[in-house]
């Protein structure tokens, strides 16, 4: 019986994902009204002098961002650093 | 360990797999790209090294592989706080029309992405196959 509910748990679960993917495909972006932040970005490009207005809201805009996001990338290899030399040096921690 | 034609083909691949790497991270502000994907590339490239042919062809990298990704991280901070000194406010555009952040940082984060990802495989991976 068990075994029955679990199946069904999992499959509940992958349709509710579906659902919600397949509604995510249909949404449109025409109605959706440009911010007055996208408009800045867009007149300011050249001041940053990159082309890819991605790259340029990555690391000039929004570098600040970036610093965070670097930094959790560093903290997190940090922990993979520690626990590599705890387990290589005392055999199992 | 590994058979020669995967050692003769990782031989061959990683210079490549290297040279994408740098353009992609380098020319993230004109092509796309950038400093996390570029390098992601050149991370897959040492760590191709290491699989194929162990870790000891790259061990003087894979020892101080952790000071690489503290100097990206640092010159992260730096190239942030001189803006601050330089431009007023923090990350500022210390040259303002040229994309010299973008390079810069770009460059800087490609070095980051690269040693944590080494040093990821190094120290948990690395324990499988012979010592680093």
């Amino acid at each position: 019986m068990i075994q029955l509910r679990k199946e069904f748990i999992t499959l509940a679960l992958v349709l509710m994902i579906a659902v919600l993917l397949l509604h995510g495909l249909q949404m449109t972006y025409e109605d959706k009204e440009i911010s007055e932040v996208d408009e800045y970005y867009k007149e300011h490009q050249e001041k940053t002098g990159a082309d890819n207005l991605v790259e340029a809201i990555l690391l000039d805009y929004r570098a600040y961002d970036t610093f965070g996001e670097v930094m959790v990338l560093y903290i997190a290899i940090a922990g993979v650093i520690i626990l590599g030399k705890i387990v290589t040096e005392e055999g199992e921690p | 360990m590994t058979s020669l034609i995967v050692k003769a083909a990782g031989r061959a691949l990683a210079p490549f797999i290297l040279l994408s790497g740098v353009y992609v991270a380098s020319f993230g502000f004109l092509s796309p790209g950038g400093g996390f994907q570029g390098g992601i590339l050149l991370a897959s490239g040492v760590i191709l090294i290491m699989v194929t042919h162990g870790c000891k062809e790259v061990h003087r990298l894979a020892e101080n592989i952790d000071w690489f990704e503290t100097f990206g991280a640092l010159t992260f901070l730096v190239v942030g706080l001189t803006g601050l000194l330089v431009g007023g406010y923090l990350f500022s555009n210390l040259l303002p029309d040229t994309p010299l952040m973008c390079i810069v940082l770009d460059i800087v984060i490609a070095l980051k992405v690269f040693a944590g990802t080494v040093a990821v495989f190094v120290y948990f991976f690395g324990m499988g196959v012979e010592e680093c």
